[in-house]
């Protein structure tokens, strides 16, 4: 372990943790009130200072301290999160990203005009505030403990808690520093001297503090092991009447430590006393624990190249596998057979956990879209209400990533173009704020991905115009809506007037079409003019397996991806005859079909009973003619070689049962090799 | 003659002494040919190959090689040679080439499969510009060993 390095780990877990704060603060521009989102932020906040400091990030770590301290008011509850507040928040937190990533670039001075920021929001609260503000300050000081003297805490660590690295003394010292603070143990709990463990606590803490501190300043101290203690908290009522106790509790630990027998009789009565005083706070406790622990799924950071070796191991495994059910099928051994289906349930098992563990909920790339909406609304002046949902939805860890480009260029079009101003949208007669809906949806063996604005919608007639002004179209050619939408995905095209620093460059949408393609993806594009656009993304699940269909070709085998298969149907005898008209009639429908044993190169005359498969690449479907369908073929994909990258009617290749490799077809690019090869050919003939 | 950059190549890996170089001898037809053993990463039994339609005929298929899936190279079709069929001594030899900066893996055909020798470089001869069908920059180099002239080709040529 000593070879992974330390500051590494800190950047990594700084980056979780960044996500937490920053999807905690724009919650809070929805939900002022919520104190469970302060306090997780503050959480955040505490633990970048903590192992900032730890990993020699000091000035992470001071700059980290000026902002906590400043927040601390807000946790407090005196002053209430506004839109500034919130702005200047996150302002704050990309800063001390940018001094975790690259200290050397980031300059002091941006720090201070943020902390100044900061400091106005924070420090004057009555003045600065807007008056709305004011109201809760008065309550504040009611709220606050200061009416009573202090507090009593019934400290339980668990007994693990020395093992963690934990020193129950070192909390009680923080505890020491908030004020005058009076710590009695309680020694009921420590057994007989051979039962003892040594390295087990025992021991348990009946505190008396005397401060006029708030309950959040007593967390702060047990903030790293709340969940390994019971903290039972009541205020001292009154100075006077916690007095009383306090003296008796100070002359029964003496005897206590003298007189073990009678010690457990005397102690247990103030501190039964304390902890009936405190039930109702502690049950409170509790319950803020409880979602706590759920989180706090023990999880394994792995490293994504040992899970692509994983992956590809499990392959192989579920190739030797076939083979040897292949084998054991083939033979009379009633016990290799057991075996072999023995280790085909194992195989298909192991397999299904490694793609698992690749598989990522897409919510943590949801998360990073807030960010950008909020900065977007605020810089074109339009009010954008996010709503995400399907957070919980896997895809692949690689597909995941390769997502985040598109999805910022469709949220920005959505934004930038979708959504129109305030003036447009009152004089539409739709509500102020515009609404972004971005969804993610399991469908089959397929995840949709959604991006849904309810703005102006598409403008056709435009996107028309300009394609003809490009030449992309000839003027007056009749062409659907969808056809037309698909010009959207043109590279350089752009109906934009102006480039503004947002859009309007014909980059953005080009580049979310091959990005999807490559995923092996889909592309819908739906409209509805003045109430919106939605585009949605069709994706395996997976980049490295396949769901397939096997067929034959002469003596070779190929696999279609069953994505894009829609049905299949028999070639019957009078369409192979026909030289001249290669279509099928499918149900009324005109669909012409494809001759894979040309297309491939087989040579030999074609078997009697051909099969057709119907594919579909986009709005036409096509018929591939193959001599035999095998079956449902789920396969690792193996990428052709650099030496084959000039084969473009295979995206790859796949290891059948019996070793063999087999090739995937790539439908898109074989219809339009083909259709390049039979436009040569009436050229040819003409 | 091989020129200084392709002299330093060969023998960064593979020269144990001055001169001499560590080879896999096949045979292809009537020809040996010595490839660089340090390129070579296996040595197996012919494995069924996967025709890929439109590709190029140097390159016309593909095998499983331990689940990976590598183009098989015919050389015979690059030096204009008789295809034959398989015998009981046609094997795979599996190497590692550097394409486009990239490593990957290719097989290439063996009708036999001799012997992992030396071979000394000091006795290269020119490649002669006449008397050979073959284009001289898929040739290294040709030197004797046992008597016999054997070719050492380029396969980064050959294969690109």
């Amino acid at each position: 372990m000593s070879s992974i390095d330390p500051t590494e780990v800190f950047r990594q877990e700084a980056a979780e943790l960044f996500e937490t704060l920053e999807g905690a603060l724009l919650d809070l521009c929805q939900r002022p009130d919520d104190r469970e989102l302060v306090d997780s932020a503050f959480r955040a906040l505490h633990t970048i200072k903590g192992s900032g400091a730890m990993f020699g990030f000091d000035k992470v770590a001071a700059f980290t301290h000026e902002f906590e301290t400043a927040f601390e008011l807000v946790r407090k509850g005196e002053i209430k999160p506004t839109q500034a507040l919130i702005s200047v928040a996150l302002a704050a937190k990309d800063y001390i990203r940018a001094l975790i990533e690259a200290p050397e670039s980031t300059d002091s001075i941006i720090g201070d005009a943020i902390l100044d920021d900061l400091k106005q929001f924070v420090a004057l609260p009555g003045t600065a505030a807007e008056p709305g503000q004011s109201a809760p300050m008065p309550q504040a000081p009611a709220a606050r403990p200061a009416a009573h003297a202090g507090w009593r805490l019934y400290l339980e660590f668990d007994s693990h808690i020395l093992c963690n690295g934990s020193n129950p003394l070192d909390l009680l010292d923080d505890l020491c520093k908030l004020g005058s603070c009076f710590a009695v143990p309680v020694i009921d709990g420590i057994p007989m001297l051979e039962e003892l463990e040594p390295d087990h606590c025992y021991l348990k803490w009946d505190v008396t503090l005397h401060s006029d501190c708030g309950r959040a300043a007593i967390d702060d101290v047990f903030m790293f092991v709340q969940d390994e203690m019971k903290l039972t908290l009541a205020p001292l009522a009154t100075q006077a009447e916690a007095a009383a106790p306090e003296v008796a509790l100070q002359i029964e630990p003496l005897e206590a430590a003298t007189v073990a027998e009678v010690a457990p009789a005397v102690e247990a009565a103030p501190a039964r006393a304390t902890e009936a005083a405190a039930k109702a706070p502690a049950a409170a406790e509790q319950r803020r624990d409880e979602p706590k622990r759920n989180e706090g799924i023990a999880t394994v950071r792995v490293q994504a190249e040992r899970l692509d070796e994983l992956m590809d191991r499990v392959g192989e495994l579920v190739i030797a596998q076939a083979r040897l059910t292949q084998l054991a099928a083939a033979g009379s051994d009633l016990s290799i057979k057991m075996i072999a289906e023995e280790i085909e349930r194992l195989a298909a098992s192991l397999r299904d956990t490694t793609m698992g563990a690749r598989m990522v909920p897409i919510g943590s790339l949801f998360g990073r879209f807030r960010r950008l909406v909020h900065d977007l609304s605020r810089d074109l002046a339009k009010p954008v209400e996010f709503v995400t949902s399907g957070e919980d939805t896997e895809l692949d860890k690689t597909m995941i990533e390769c997502l985040a480009d598109p999805l910022v260029h469709l949220i920005r079009n959505a934004i930038d173009h979708g959504i129109e101003d305030s003036p447009r949208r009152a004089a539409a007669g739709k509500t102020e704020n515009g609404r972004i809906e971005l969804t993610a949806v399991h469908s089959g063996a397929q995840v949709l991905v959604t991006v849904k604005d309810n703005g102006g919608g598409l403008n056709t007639a435009r996107i028309r115009a300009k394609a003809e002004e490009q030449g992309l179209i000839a003027p007056g050619a009749t062409l659907s809506d969808h056809e037309i939408h698909q010009f959207l995905f043109h590279p350089g095209f752009s109906t934009a007037p102006t480039i503004s620093a947002l859009s309007g460059r014909g980059v953005g949408m080009d580049v979310v079409k091959r990005t999807i393609e490559n995923m092996r993806g889909t592309i819908d594009l739906a409209t509805r003019p003045g109430q919106g656009t939605t585009v949605t993304l069709r994706l395996p699940l997976t980049l490295a397996i396949i769901e397939g269909l096997l067929i034959r070709v002469g003596g070779g085998r190929y696999i279609i991806p069953l994505s894009a298969v829609e049905e299949c149907v028999e070639l019957m005898p009078e369409h192979q005859r026909s030289r001249g008209r290669n279509f099928l009639n499918v149900r009324g429908n005109l669909v012409p079909f494809l001759k894979l044993r040309e297309l491939l190169q087989v040579p030999g005359s074609p078997e009697l009973h051909q099969k057709t498969i119907i594919i579909s690449t986009g709005e036409s479907r096509v018929g591939l003619v193959a001599d035999q369908i095998i079956g449902n073929h789920q396969t690792v994909i193996k990428s052709l070689s650099k030496l084959h990258s000039d084969v473009t009617i295979f995206s790859g290749a796949a290891i059948l049962g019996d070793g063999t490799a087999a090739l995937i077809l790539d439908v898109a690019q074989l219809v339009a090799a083909a259709q390049a090869q039979s436009e040569k050919q009436i050229y040819e003939a003409a | 003659m091989p020129n200084g950059r392709e002299q330093a190549q060969v023998q960064a890996p593979t020269a144990r002494q001055q001169g001499s170089m560590q080879v896999v001898m096949i045979g292809l037809g009537d020809e040996k040919f010595a490839l660089d053993a340090g390129l070579v990463r296996e040595i197996i039994d012919p494995v069924p190959a996967t025709k890929v339609a439109g590709a190029k005929a140097f390159v016309p298929s593909v095998i499983n090689v331990r689940g990976n899936v590598i183009p098989l190279a015919d050389l015979r079709i690059r030096f204009g040679m008789p295809i034959t069929d398989d015998s009981a001594d046609t094997r795979i030899v599996v190497i590692e080439l550097d394409i486009d900066n990239e490593p990957v893996l290719v097989g290439v055909m063996a009708d036999k499969v001799y012997e992992v020798t030396e071979i000394s470089q000091t006795d290269v001869q020119p490649t002669p510009r006449v008397g050979m069908h073959w284009k001289p920059e898929f040739i290294r180099f040709i030197t004797k060993w046992r008597e016999e002239f054997v070719i050492v080709p380029s396969m980064e040529r050959i294969l690109n």
